[in-house]
């Protein structure tokens, strides 16, 4: 178990929780969070709020939108709008977690349905049950696409989903063997997809005896998934790509230790382990603040949050594109690698003239008037004082906060 | 060939701290100490790789016309070119009416011609086809890394901060540029490497980019992700500053036509005469993909790709840059030599790569016959094209193919 945060609760613990959980927040909510504490609001961002009626109606229009034209830019839109609008932002961030830990591409799928499909199998599951999730995404459309399930028969098992299962979806590599993933191919054998459903196709499932992590028995698909999920692989395996999105790029492993031992036991409950986390004395420890780069994601939309823009959505999902983060296109099956890898030549001069364009502009829609009195320097990089822009326009100090390195990192 | 890590450091960073001078950012410094002794600072050997994909698969036999065959005339009743108008670059081939500017080139001998190019068993699937040219693995498998995002990935430098390869106009990262460990950028245009003023007059402006850089240059707690961001932003700013200068100087040394592919190579030529430091290319064409009714449409493609490469080799080669910088073209497949019964062509297999540079060699292996094609009908390849790719690596950019490639291919006379 994780120990708790024992701190004095402060504006710049709340700025950090924000930031971390949901990519930012305008000063009105920074200052709810601070005078509601850290376990009311920790309870409120792994809570479901309901959405408010605007909101569901534009998500709708958007998401009719998408499913009739099935066009992949237009859920490109429909999903920005959501991560932007929710009521629920971490649950929103959560979706995108996932989507890159199981990292699905339509460059290959080619279907806007099914990768809608996906992403709401994900949105009912981002912070359930991980188990849920893993079964759900082993009878995915999409998927099933992606890792050419329909070529895994019985005499000729395709082993392209049982290797990802185990090296990037559940266990890591080094925590299983060549074998198991052989075994493990013939026991998914018949796992297909036919009219953009899952099918199981018997004729092509081998139901001979199989043996995995030493365990033999008349595997299906269903079992190697729970021979996963009771690894001791599986919850480390989690802890540490939680640890890396939320907490630091190098936790230490007492922490990763801790945390896999909440995953276990919560039982995979995904809600009650962030929870856990982001009350945890590791999420706050000073070594672990401003240590993670920001995703385009997480550039963007906690810009657009801390400054109240109305965005445009095709430019904003083009932009993140631009930066490396193409929705629903992940570069392979291992997803963004994220980290140092956002940044290059390129996308730092592009994450500056972001800023330039936000702020001089209305390429991506226009920021709100800047609010007299407010701490910009606070409310975008979580600390006062140590960033001291020059200038007098207001919109000129932001805009010289967000061409900083320091607000690349969150 | 023995290269290394070490020429390839010192090409990246010879470029890079010439271009950046005194502002060079510290990590530059150690990547180029990283190699034996002092780091070169001039003359850098650093050759350019421009690729350009054909996307949807060339109907190489109408883009390389076997016109003494008279089995051409007899697959290709509707399709065909006829002789007269294809422009003759010997007794045997011609090269399509559209292809004036490459006819010159291959004139000139500055353009070679590698005939029947693919692999064995080849996949007639677009995305899987590309894939395998992509990542030049055969295997099944789901590919995960480029050929020459491995290559960047074995040879990179310390520090991802420089831009060793960059994609221009593609949207998305084309897989022959993943790696693992290098993030390969892509950029819309060549104005996304301006750094844009923002708010202000310009004094508000030159102010608020003085506290920049000088923001910039403070230390940062050593290995930290901002002494990192810090160099990166270094890096980028510096960049960006002299390719203000150099850009407002550029004058193109030859006539781009006005279509996208000659945009895009008309931005890397500025990026090249700059002096970048990006030694891989990639840009891409698509449409080829002629199922009906092709003859309009692949003409002006070939008009596109041929107007396009002629301007980008002219106008380096008036820069005096043309034996540093070498263009090759791929496709995913070529069509079926049978034309279909919509005046179109199907999917097929092996077809030609151009490359252009000043050491041409004409055309180099025999065209495919056009009367011993494989069960589907389909020419059939004599030339593996990892073993171009291989040429590429090993004698153009200096990186070992072996190590890229998983095996050594033989190597082609192309450069």
């Amino acid at each position: 178990m994780l120990a708790p945060y024992t701190g004095t609760w402060t504006r710049g613990d709340a700025i950090h929780l924000l930031w971390r959980t949901q990519s930012g927040a305008g000063i009105d909510e920074v200052d709810r969070v601070f005078s509601d504490g850290l376990d009311a609001s920790v309870a409120r961002l792994v809570g479901t709020r309901p959405e408010s009626e605007e909101f569901i109606a534009t998500e709708s229009v958007l998401f009719q939108s998408a499913r009739s034209s099935r066009s992949i830019a237009a859920l490109k839109n429909w999903w920005f709008y959501r991560m932007l609008h929710t009521a629920n932002p971490l649950a929103e961030k959560m979706v995108l977690f996932w989507h890159n830990h199981f990292a699905t591409s339509n460059q290959k799928v080619r279907s806007a349905r099914n990768m809608a499909g996906q992403n709401q199998l994900i949105r009912r599951h981002a912070l359930g049950s991980f188990g849920d999730l893993l079964n759900g995404m082993a009878r995915d459309a999409a998927m099933l696409k992606w890792l050419d399930s329909n070529a895994n028969r019985k005499r000729q098992p395709n082993e392209n989903f049982a290797r990802e299962v185990m090296e990037l979806f559940a266990l890591g590599v080094g925590n299983y063997s060549e074998h198991d993933i052989k075994e493990a191919a013939r026991a998914f054998s018949g796992w297909h997809l036919r009219n953009d459903e899952f099918w199981f196709n018997k004729n092509q499932h081998d139901s001979g005896t199989k043996s995995v992590f030493g365990v033999s028995g008349e595997f299906g698909g269903g079992d190697i998934l729970r021979l996963c999920l009771a690894h001791d692989a599986c919850p480390r395996f989690l802890a540490q790509k939680l640890l890396a999105a939320f907490v630091s790029p190098h936790p230490d492993n007492a922490t990763t230790e801790a945390l896999a031992a909440s995953i276990r036991a919560h039982d995979f409950d995904m809600g009650k382990v962030m929870a856990e986390l982001l009350r945890s004395q590791a999420f706050f420890a000073a070594g672990a603040r401003r240590t993670l780069i920001k995703s385009p994601a997480e550039l963007v939309l906690g810009s657009y949050r801390a400054l109240g823009v109305r965005a445009k959505l095709p430019q904003s999902v083009q932009l993140m594109a631009e930066l490396g983060q193409s929705l629903f296109e992940p570069p392979t099956v291992k997803g963004w690698e994220g980290g140092r890898l956002w940044i290059n030549a390129t996308s730092m001069l592009q994450r500056a003239n972001f800023a330039a364009e936000l702020l001089a502009g209305d390429r991506y829609g226009r920021v709100a008037r800047p609010v007299r009195g407010t701490d910009y320097t606070e409310l975008l990089l979580g600390e006062a004082g140590e960033t001291r822009p020059p200038g007098k326009d207001p919109l000129g100090h932001i805009q010289f906060i967000l061409s900083t390195p320091e607000y690349q990192l969150l | 060939m023995r290269t290394s890590r070490r020429t390839f450091i010192k090409n990246v960073s010879s470029a890079g701290v010439v271009s950046i001078g005194a502002s060079a950012p510290g990590f530059l410094d150690r990547a180029a100490l990283a190699g034996e002794g002092a780091p070169a600072l001039a003359g850098s050997e650093g050759k350019i790789l421009v690729l350009v994909q054909l996307a949807g698969g060339n109907d190489g036999l109408n883009t390389v016309i076997p016109v003494a065959d008279p089995e051409y005339g007899k697959l290709r009743p509707g399709v065909g070119i006829a002789s007269g108008a294809a422009l003759r670059i010997d007794d045997e081939h011609a090269l399509h009416p559209a292809m004036a500017g490459m006819k010159d080139m291959f004139d000139e001998g500055v353009l070679s011609i590698v005939q029947g190019v693919g692999y064995e068993n080849p996949n007639r699937s677009h995305f899987r086809s590309m894939d395998i040219w992509n990542s030049a693995r055969l295997s099944g498998e789901l590919t995960r890394d480029g050929w020459l995002g491995r290559a960047l990935d074995l040879h990179r430098g310390s520090s991802s901060g420089t831009t060793p390869a960059l994609a221009i106009g593609t949207g998305n990262l084309p897989l022959a540029l993943v790696a693992a460990k290098t993030q390969v950028p892509v950029i819309r245009d060549i104005d996304a490497f301006k750094l844009q003023p923002g708010v202000g007059d310009r004094v508000d402006r030159q102010e608020r980019r003085a506290a920049l850089d000088a923001h910039i240059a403070r230390a940062a707690p050593a290995g930290s992700e901002l002494e990192f961001l810090r160099s990166a932003a270094g890096n980028a700013f510096a960049t960006a500053k002299k390719l203000e200068s150099l850009t407002a100087t550029y004058k193109p040394a030859a006539d781009y036509p006005d279509r996208p592919l000659a945009a895009k190579l008309k931005s890397v030529a500025q990026l090249i005469t700059a002096d970048f430091g990006t030694r891989i290319f990639f840009v891409s064409l698509g449409g080829f993909d002629t199922h009906s009714q092709q003859e309009g449409s692949h003409r002006a493609l070939l008009d596109e790709l041929s107007g396009a490469i002629a301007a980008f080799h002219h106008d380096l080669a008036g820069h005096g840059l043309g034996e540093r910088v070498l263009l090759a073209t791929y496709s995913e497949f070529g069509r079926r030599a049978k034309e279909n019964g919509s005046l179109g062509t199907d999917h097929g297999t092996a077809s030609q790569m151009f490359l252009a540079g000043t050491a041409g060699k004409g055309l180099v292996g025999a065209h495919p016959s056009l009367t011993d094609l494989d069960e589907e009908g389909d020419l059939k390849h004599h030339t593996d094209f990892r073993s171009v790719y291989a040429t590429l690596l090993d004698k153009w950019l200096g990186f070992p193919s072996a190590e890229v490639l998983g095996e050594q291919f033989p190597l082609l006379e192309l450069v």
